[in-house]
């Protein structure tokens, strides 16, 4: 039994599911750069390979089945700790019972990994209706208009979220920057990316600056949402179970300007 | 700025956000469809914001007394202009602030003058703007068929409001408005989503049912099956001018809605209810929507102005119509011996249970999937994890709370491999008093009893703050 260490990457934790099954089983999995030795278990420091990588991945696919391997994915996302240890027992249990797993949703194995699964595909929805674009310029005159948008996911949702941006704003280039990871998507016309981002320098160095009428209509839409609201009817409570207030921070019409 | 604070203001006693219903692929310039909605923001009362719901003009030649845009009314007036409200929107959207624009509004000089300046609008920021969000436009009653047709073409939903449950309320308080000019588009409304083959209905209720059949025409009495009424050609000349990949001739692919006030007239639960079982029997409807009545206006034949709003009676009214539409059930059904109104301290689903206690407990490792969703606390979704995990080994217990089942309220009325896990006597008595027990704390969490008196001084404060600012 060896507490398996990994690179927080995707491939990375299922090259620990093949050591698993060829070198030794695993007690857990961990990630590399936090993790306390115990006196109970030797460690070892798995090196990611692509190979071994796919080959697990594969087989996921294979006899368990690809809904196993989106839910997998979704769960490996999540800012959870101990996620990669409910990932493992899941796919020993996918392995023993092929593709009913999916609807075992009594098993302790199947529930908590759903549930860390729904978690992210909540934050994913959350991303949806929280992302507040500020329309920017790169100051370069006849440059295009960037959409900007700052982001602080408890998981690490972007990929998530990309695709309905990028198809939904096809004509705008936009960047949503996750403030806590650095990184960020950028996407334009139906395509993107994920890259490493620290702030609002663009790729070629020039800087973002905010466009002329972006505060102009951060007011239009705070003034709008405060009159929105019927006083009779004033419930704080069921506003903050539908938008938490972690959310409020990168919310324009809840901040003042 | 004022402009919007003034014809937000007005548009706020609208209900009805939702942005559901139709999805659209990103073939314009700017945004798409999104099937499920989304909802962007919620407002102070809890409300969520998806669409940007506005008024076109609050200037209203009409006089309904529940109406805080009424002729009478003291109160500073706005339109947009076509274009302001088109750019708006686009901007809005782009900041990903909103799914939509929900344009309603009041009657300036004639529905059809009205009408055609909404039309323009929305053309503009379909064909000019090439936006491809949601669009949900107000059809005011006694508008011509031609103009509907087109608002039809560039809108995903079309909503009429009934806003009275019964056609007497509606006399008293709305006197310029009548159920004959009601219906007439309504009628018309569905009639061309027969025609386009898209006639969805309301939640499972006509489940397998093909509703896009000449049967379901309706004539001119507002009945089925009547001979074909006037109707427009399918596809127009402008429609599909700008956005390439928009389906021509696609109508209100939402569906239509409709709207009626709570509290106002004296109408019971009951006949409320069948009112709109009616209109989605009839119309075919995907929703009716309710809104408690709140006192914004004086009037001699309204509720006081300092009467609360009913919120849980609306709220009651809600589940029941969700029962109606997803449930199989009937209002008949609901209200069977059992007064007119709905129990306002437990839901229906409960109410009805204990009223027909003889048809449980019920076996959930038997049960087909029709009788699971008439138990209290099972939904569609915990429904179909206990079919699906029954094929492969017994529901335990145990296993239904997993399933997202509601126990507290389920236990009362279920077996679990023939044993009952309730109370100990199965009586409605008893089960009422363990449910009532366990509800007390919750309600209270749902609406926040902080309806408070607003005084006078106050509330013309709040009526002409939009004015003021």
């Amino acid at each position: 039994m060896l507490d398996y260490l990994y690179d927080e990457t995707f491939e990375g934790l299922l090259t620990c599911v093949y050591h698993h099954y060829y070198t030794d089983r695993a007690a857990g999995i961990y990630p590399r750069d936090d993790y306390q030795p115990t006196m109970l278990n030797g460690f070892m420091e798995v090196e990611t390979d692509q190979d071994k990588a796919d080959r697990v991945y594969n087989a996921i696919g294979n006899k368990i089945s690809n809904y196993a391997l989106r839910l997998i994915y979704r769960a490996f996302l999540s800012g959870i700790q101990g996620k990669e240890n409910v990932i493992l027992n899941y796919i020993l249990l996918g392995f023993r019972t092929g593709p009913s797993v999916g609807s075992l949703h009594a098993v302790k194995e199947v529930k908590e990994l759903e549930d860390i699964a729904r978690k992210v595909g909540i934050e994913q929805e959350r991303m949806l209706q929280f992302v507040r674009f500020e329309v920017m310029e790169t100051g370069e005159p006849g440059s295009p208009q960037i959409l900007y948008a700052e982001v602080e996911p408890d998981h690490d949702v972007l990929e998530l979220a990309a695709h309905h941006f990028a198809e939904r704003f096809s004509h705008d280039p936009l960047i949503i920057h996750d403030t806590g990871r650095a990184k960020a998507v950028v996407a334009y016309e139906h395509n993107w990316y994920v890259t490493d981002f620290d702030g609002r320098h663009m790729p070629d160095g020039s800087e973002l600056v905010i466009s002329e009428d972006e505060r102009n209509y951060q007011d239009l839409w705070r003034t709008y949402f405060d009159h929105i609201a019927i006083k009779e009817r004033i419930n704080p409570r069921c506003q903050r179970n539908h938008m938490p207030v972690r959310y409020w921070k990168h919310l324009t019409e809840v901040n003042l300007p | 700025m004022q402009k919007l604070q003034i014809l937000a203001d007005s548009a706020k006693y609208d209900v009805s956000c939702s942005s559901s219903g139709s999805s659209r692929a990103a073939n314009g310039r700017m945004g798409n469809g999104h099937m499920a909605g989304i909802c962007h923001s919620w407002s102070a009362d809890g409300r969520c914001v998806s669409l940007l719901k506005v008024l076109f003009t609050n200037k209203c030649v009409y006089n309904c007394e529940y109406c805080v845009n009424r002729r009478t009314n003291d109160f500073p007036r706005a339109s947009f202009e076509p274009d302001e409200l088109a750019r708006l929107t686009v901007e809005f959207y782009r900041r990903n602030y909103i799914e939509g624009l929900f344009l309603s509004s009041a009657v300036e000089v004639s529905p059809d003058y009205t009408a055609e300046r909404i039309l323009k609008c929305l053309e503009l920021l379909r064909y000019e703007y090439g936006f491809a969000g949601y669009i949900h436009a107000k059809i005011i009653p006694g508008v011509s068929p031609e103009i509907l047709h087109r608002i039809g073409l560039v809108a995903d939903r079309l909503s009429v409001n009934i806003e009275m449950p019964s056609s007497k309320s509606l006399a008293a308080f709305a006197p310029q408005k009548n159920p004959k000019k009601i219906f007439a588009p309504m009628r018309q409304i569905t009639n061309t989503l027969i025609e386009t083959n898209s006639l969805k209905g309301p939640g499972t209720m006509f489940k397998g049912q093909n509703l896009n059949d000449s049967a379901n025409y309706l004539g001119p009495s507002g009945l089925s099956g009547g001979g074909t009424g006037t109707t427009l050609p399918a596809v127009r000349g402008s429609a599909g001018r700008g956005l390439s990949g928009r389906k021509r001739g696609s109508f209100a692919a939402a569906g239509q809605t409709t709207q009626m006030i709570i509290g106002a007239g004296g109408e019971s639960d009951a006949s409320i209810l069948a009112t709109s079982e009616n209109l989605y029997r009839t119309f075919k409807m995907k929703r009716v929507y309710y809104s408690a009545y709140i006192p914004v206006v004086d009037s001699p034949i309204l509720p006081d102005k300092s009467t609360a709003p009913p919120l849980k009676r609306e709220h009651r009214i809600y589940q029941a119509d969700w029962l109606l539409r997803f449930y199989g059930f009937t209002v008949k059904e609901l209200f069977r011996s059992g007064g007119e109104n709905l129990d306002p301290d437990l839901d229906p689903k409960v109410t009805w249970a204990l009223r027909n206690l003889d048809q449980f407990p019920i076996e959930v490792n038997r049960a087909s999937y029709e009788q699971l969703m008439r138990i209290p606390g099972i939904g569609h979704t915990s429904a179909m994890r206990i079919i699906r995990q029954r094929r492969f080994a017994a529901v335990r217990f145990d296993d239904l709370k997993k399933m997202g089942v509601v126990i507290k309220r389920a236990k009362y009325f279920v077996l679990c491999c023939g044993r009952y896990y309730g109370d100990r006597s199965f009586a409605p008595e008893t089960i009422r008093n363990s449910l009532l027990q366990m509800e007390s704390g919750l309600q209270l969490s749902m609406f926040d009893d902080n309806w408070k008196r607003i005084e006078e001084g106050e509330r013309r404060e709040k009526l002409s703050a939009a004015g003021v600012i």
